[in-house]
């Protein structure tokens, strides 16, 4: 406070009085009232002291050690001579210097003492905080001094004495005597009375009203208006208002705009100051245990594991059934050690017949153990159920039917039975065999109709998937036969045989050269000659065009016509397997490594699958054309969805140890099937969703066995039955077998 | 027959004996222990009756004591200890039971097999006189006491389904087969010929029209009409009798002069057909006159209203069906068996659900055929792929017995034969006849 100040300023040095008062000429007004008083002599509060006082402080201006020195005895007067006495003559004026300020405001209103406060008022304008009080110890408690006879030291190190402590009665006296007590008070630190002027009292009254310090400070002063408004005669610039300054700014909106944008997107994030104020504060006094998670740089506090709390037997004297009887305590022996009970109640009649506990001392050295040797860790356990990590797939009941038994076995082949071929009714399958046999049985019975000799292993067997024509197309060797079943009704019959009562082609083109077209007489069919083993046959499902893989080729024949193409298109590698797009004239070839699908129309590829299998064996498309499945000699299975606009598969599985041998798709219901040389068979959910968004559903649902493994092979084919969710397989022991649900 | 024998508790103390309609109740039952068995309580019965005098009609028979019955509680068959029953159907030990008794139907007498050339695929034994039977080799055989006597020649595949048009019809009867050939013929033979070698005879009538193998044939009651339900998913009707109409007379010349046929041939077209399965039938029934029953490889059983020609009733199973029989209770209930191990009894009486009323899964694959007795409520045949034949009885879950004479291979056919005898024919070219099953 103001009163503050002025103790603070009092002790101010001699030199830097000297520069305040250079300064002083300079008109500031602050808390200085009576540099103003100077300045204009008429002020409005000013009393006719005051009046006087204004040559006074003229002279100290022009004196200025001078004066100090002057003032000074009146300074004593006041206060106390022992500090004069105790310290030297020079030296003392500068202290005195500094309490000439205070002397002076309290002593009569002298020229001299207004002037002196004026100096120091002055002066603390300027010199502001850098005034030092007179004693110098600093901001210790006063009562470190309370037993000294010195209040402190002066800024050369001299001791401050105190003053000689009046009695109470006389200062009382002394107080009711002056008029002016109620101004005074005592500066404890400087040891020192101050009596505040009446400039003083005016400022704090003024103060209290909340008016500003200085009386003459006008709050409503007149407003000069310095600069000048009216049009000048040659303006600096007479360029109309620009019209940017009326439309608003597109840099600034721009600039908002791209805020904003951020600030949606997340890149810019709202200063988060409540939360950061939020951890400034901590529980001091909070649990320890609880704040131990907070920080992770320092060792964190790990509280003790609670003990249980002790009950009834734990007491020294418990209800008799909390005592464990002789023959209880001798079973305890017979107990694991870790089974034992520790704690053995027992009844004392009264506390003090307690004895010590004995084993505290082995629990002591064990409880020195623990923590030497095995301290507490915090085991970070995560707490997350296994089964939520296990993908949801639907349950296998809510999937039914699929095949999961077998009922009929279709025995008679003497080899493996390598390929099976059901017809499109479902009343038969075809199967071929290693033996050179080609079967036809009837899948109700489990009988065999028919029987044709090849004489040469029969690698596939496919039946025409055209109702109209009872054709089988049966690879072996390097010939492909296409035989007359002989069933369905007359119609079928006639149709059936004009499609293959082939007559030598009669112009000798290109196309003989790869392939020939003969009459079989034994077997009333046709046999295409080939000059390399055939690997597979596929037919169009219109039932008019075949396709044949031989290595490094794919013929077309058209049996209407009875002619071959070669498919003239580059394959990066030796073709696997073929087959027709099941809606639209596309045609899927594969090498051991990719997948080609062409347009069979605009003869050009369309797409190119890259499988990163090592030899692919075996493809099935999907009854709707957008899916493939494909199986590996690694045993790896791929599920590609060609709706997905990458080259990758949508899905890989190992589900088997061994080759996969074929793979499978049923027509009506959605199962796959995929069967291995380790003589399983796994069958599959795999539903497809005409929602584009919704990717395929794909369940194992059940791993058939029951074939036995021969040579190595394990179960070479298996196809689904047209209609109904049974699959057949077909083995390398020889036998057939079907599955139902 | 249902003699009420004297009750036995649990405790075994005593049992008194209520309403005993065939011998006195003055007479005391022997405590029965809860341990006690079939065997026991037959041997139970059997002593207890011979004690008093000869007393009914029963025991003037030598036979009885080696006499096996059937007790029957609350109107179950019991298959297990009396304990394990009491337990099983929550009955208190404490009341005092009354258990009735029948005689155990088992088959007494195997009789000599009749050696086909070919798998037998079907089997009819409505008529006491001569079992039918159908076999792979495209013939039908008629077989009377163990030799055949008749040979109906002309399918050319596999004969699938046979039926006697008119059961009970003197000495000329007439026949129905079905064959994959796609077609049905009709056959008229006179039992009393006496012949040392079978006679081979031909049809009278060829009824064309199924796109595709023929399945399974039934008969009206009447004899007027059969039916046949084939792989082309449809079930066609066609008239029996001969038709004096012209255009059979050309059809006949017409073959005469492909030079096939040697008598007079008859070709009929289907009446009408009754569309709705969407796959092969595999066997019909036409147990009354307007209402045809048929099942399918579709998964349903369908009652069919022949006037209409629209299938009234329509009972979902999970499964591929194989054949089908009507009877039992109230000659209403539905049996059929299917591309599964299970027998299963539909009511077709019960609105509102199609849930079957009884299951019998003691086969191990398919049921190939299934048959209701003729005068029995409770008795059913069933024969699978796993060789055996079976009977049922509706009051318990267990077969009443097993019939093994197949040894393995598939049964495809069984039968009633006279009411007590079990006729079944199987891939390992036998018709097997069991015979003294007697059934009340």
């Amino acid at each position: 406070m103001k009163v503050k100040k002025k103790s603070s300023v009092q002790e101010d040095s001699v030199k830097e009085e000297k520069k305040q008062k250079g300064k002083m000429k300079i008109p500031e007004a602050k808390e200085e009232q009576q540099r103003q008083e100077e300045v204009d002599s008429d002020s409005v509060y000013d009393s006719g002291a005051e009046n006087e006082s204004s040559p006074s402080n003229l002279e100290d201006m022009s004196d200025g050690e001078g004066s100090d020195s002057e003032d000074y005895p009146s300074i004593r007067d006041t206060d106390s001579e022992d500090e004069e006495s105790g310290s030297s003559g020079n030296e003392g004026d500068l202290n005195t210097s500094g309490n000439d300020g205070l002397a002076i405001d309290h002593g009569n209103e002298d020229e001299s003492d207004s002037s002196g406060l004026h100096e120091e008022v002055e002066e603390s304008d300027s010199s502001e905080d850098e005034v030092a009080p007179r004693n110098t110890i600093g901001a210790v408690p006063l009562e470190w001094y309370r037993d000294e006879k010195h209040i402190g030291y002066d800024i050369t190190g001299k001791k401050i004495k105190k003053k000689e402590k009046e009695d109470k009665l006389q200062s009382f006296l002394a107080s009711a005597d002056d008029s002016k007590n109620w101004r005074k008070f005592s500066d404890e630190y400087n040891d020192e009375e101050v009596e505040l002027t009446k400039e003083d009292m005016k400022t704090i009254n003024r103060l209290l009203k909340g008016k500003a310090p200085h009386g003459e400070f006008d709050p409503y002063a007149p407003y000069v208006d310095w600069f000048k408004w009216d049009d000048s005669n040659h303006p600096l610039s007479n360029a109309p208002e620009p019209k940017r300054r009326f439309i608003p700014s597109k840099s600034e909106s721009k600039l908002v705009k791209r805020l904003v944008l951020a600030i949606r997107k997340g890149l810019i994030k709202p200063k988060k100051d409540e939360e950061e104020e939020e951890e400034s504060v901590y529980p001091l006094w909070g649990d320890d245990s609880n704040s131990t998670e907070k920080d992770g740089n320092h060792l964190s506090y790990i509280p003790a594991p609670k003990p249980k709390l002790p009950g009834y037997e734990e007491s020294f004297n418990p209800p008799l059934e909390f005592i464990p009887t002789q023959e209880e305590i001798d079973a305890y022996q017979l107990m694991y050690e870790e089974d034992r009970p520790k704690f053995i109640p027992k009844r004392f009649t009264s506390m003090r017949s307690i004895p010590a506990y004995e084993n505290a001392v082995k629990e002591c050295f064990e409880r020195c153990l623990d923590l030497y040797l095995c301290p507490r860790v915090r085991k970070k356990r995560i707490n997350i159920d296994p089964e939520s990590l296990k993908p949801k797939l639907p349950s296998r009941k809510d999937l039914k039917p699929y095949p999961v038994k077998c009922y009929l076995e279709y025995r008679g082949h003497k080899d493996a039975v390598t390929s099976v071929s059901t017809e499109v009714s479902g009343q038969w399958i075809a199967s071929g065999s290693l033996d050179g046999t080609v079967r036809i049985w009837e899948v109700a019975t489990g009988r065999c109709l028919k029987l044709w000799e090849i004489g040469e292993a029969v690698t596939y067997v496919t039946w025409n998937p055209n109702p109209e024509y009872s054709i089988l197309a049966v690879s072996a060797g390097q010939d492909v036969l296409l035989l007359n079943i002989g069933f369905g009704n007359e119609e079928v019959q006639k149709k059936t045989k004009e499609l293959l009562c082939a007559e030598t082609p009669s112009t000798p083109d290109d196309t003989a050269t790869f392939v020939s077209w003969i009459q079989d007489e034994t077997h009333e069919g046709t046999r295409l000659r080939h000059f390399k083993t055939v690997s597979s046959v596929e037919w169009h499902r219109k039932g008019d065009y075949l396709s044949t893989v031989v290595p490094a080729d794919i013929l077309f024949r058209v049996l209407s016509q009875k002619s071959t193409q070669t498919f003239s298109i580059k394959l990066g590698g030796i073709a696997v397997t073929s087959i027709f797009h099941p809606v639209r004239s596309h045609f899927f070839i594969s090498t051991k490594k990719t997948i080609r699908q062409y347009d069979l129309v605009k003869g050009k590829q369309i797409r190119k699958l890259e499988t990163g299998l090592k030899e692919i064996s075996s493809i099935a498309v999907h009854p709707s054309g957008d899916h493939i499945i494909v199986g590996s000699r690694e045993g790896k299975f791929c599920w590609f969805d060609m709706d997905l606009s990458t080259k990758k598969p949508y899905l890989i599985r190992q589900w088997h140890k061994k080759d996969i041998n074929n793979v499978s798709f049923h027509r009506l219901c959605p199962l796959f099937a995929t069967c291995s040389d380790d003589c399983t068979v796994q069958v599959s959910y795999g539903m497809v969703y005409s929602d584009l968004n919704q990717n395929p559903l794909i369940v194992p649902l059940e791993i058939l066995r029951g074939h036995a493994s021969s040579g190595g092979r394990g179960v070479m084919d298996c196809k689904f039955h047209p209609r109904q969710p049974w699959l057949f397989t077909a083995g390398a022991d020889s036998v057939i077998r079907l599955y139902c649900h | 027959m249902d003699i009420d024998d004297g009750a036995g508790d649990r405790r075994s103390r005593f049992a008194s004996s209520r309403s005993c309609r065939t011998f006195p109740s003055k007479f005391p039952t022997p405590p029965i222990p809860a341990n006690y068995s079939r065997l026991d309580l037959s041997k139970v019965r059997s002593t207890a009756l011979l004690k008093p005098f000869d007393f009914c009609l029963c025991l003037a028979n030598p036979d009885w004591e080696s006499e096996p019955f059937d007790f029957l509680i609350n109107g179950v068959l019991v298959r297990m200890s009396l304990g394990q029953f009491l337990f099983r159907n929550g009955i208190s030990a404490e009341k005092t039971l009354e258990i009735e008794y029948i005689r155990a139907v088992v088959p007494r007498k195997e009789e000599d097999p009749c050696l086909h050339d070919d798998w037998v695929s079907a089997v009819d034994g409505s008529s006491p006189g001569f079992i039918l039977t159908g076999c792979y080799d495209g013939l039908g055989r008629v077989w009377e006491a163990g030799t055949c006597t008749h040979l109906l020649e002309g399918h050319s595949e596999p004969v699938t389904s046979v039926s006697i048009i008119n059961p009970g019809g003197g000495e000329s009867f007439s026949v129905a087969t079905a064959s994959k050939d796609r077609t049905l013929r009709l056959w008229k033979f006179n039992t009393e010929d006496p012949t040392n070698n079978p006679l081979r005879i031909t049809a009278y009538k060829i009824l064309h029209g199924h796109g595709a193998a023929v399945q399974s044939v039934a008969a009206q009651t009447s004899g007027n009409m059969v039916c046949s339900g084939s792989w082309d998913s449809t079930i066609n009707l066609w008239q029996t009798d001969e038709p004096d109409s012209e255009g059979a007379d050309v059809s006949i010349k017409k073959r005469k002069t492909a030079g096939e046929a040697k008598e007079s041939q008859l070709e009929g077209e289907a009446v009408s057909s009754l569309v709705g399965h969407t796959q092969c039938v595999s066997s019909v029934k036409w147990p009354e006159r307007e209402i045809i029953y048929s099942t399918s490889w579709d998964h349903s059983i369908r009652k069919w209203d022949v006037d209409t020609g629209k299938d009234i009733l329509n009972i979902p199973c999970s499964k591929a069906l194989n054949c089908l029989d009507i009877g039992g209770e109230g000659s209403a209930l539905v049996a059929a068996g299917g591309s599964d191990p299970i027998l299963r009894i539909w009511d077709p009486r019960r609105p509102g659900t199609s849930a079957p009323i009884g299951q019998f899964s003691s086969h191990t694959s398919w049921v190939t055929a299934c048959k209701w007795h003729e005068s029995s409520w409770f008795h059913i045949l069933s024969a699978s792929y796993d060789g055996k034949v079976m009977l049922w009885d509706m009051r318990t879950i267990w077969p009443l017995f097993v019939i093994d004479s197949h040894k393995d291979n598939k049964v495809l056919c069984v039968d009633w034969w006279k009411g007590d005898s079990v006729v079944s024919g199987g891939a390992d070219t036998k018709l097997c006849i069991s015979s003294g099953v007697s059934v009340q």
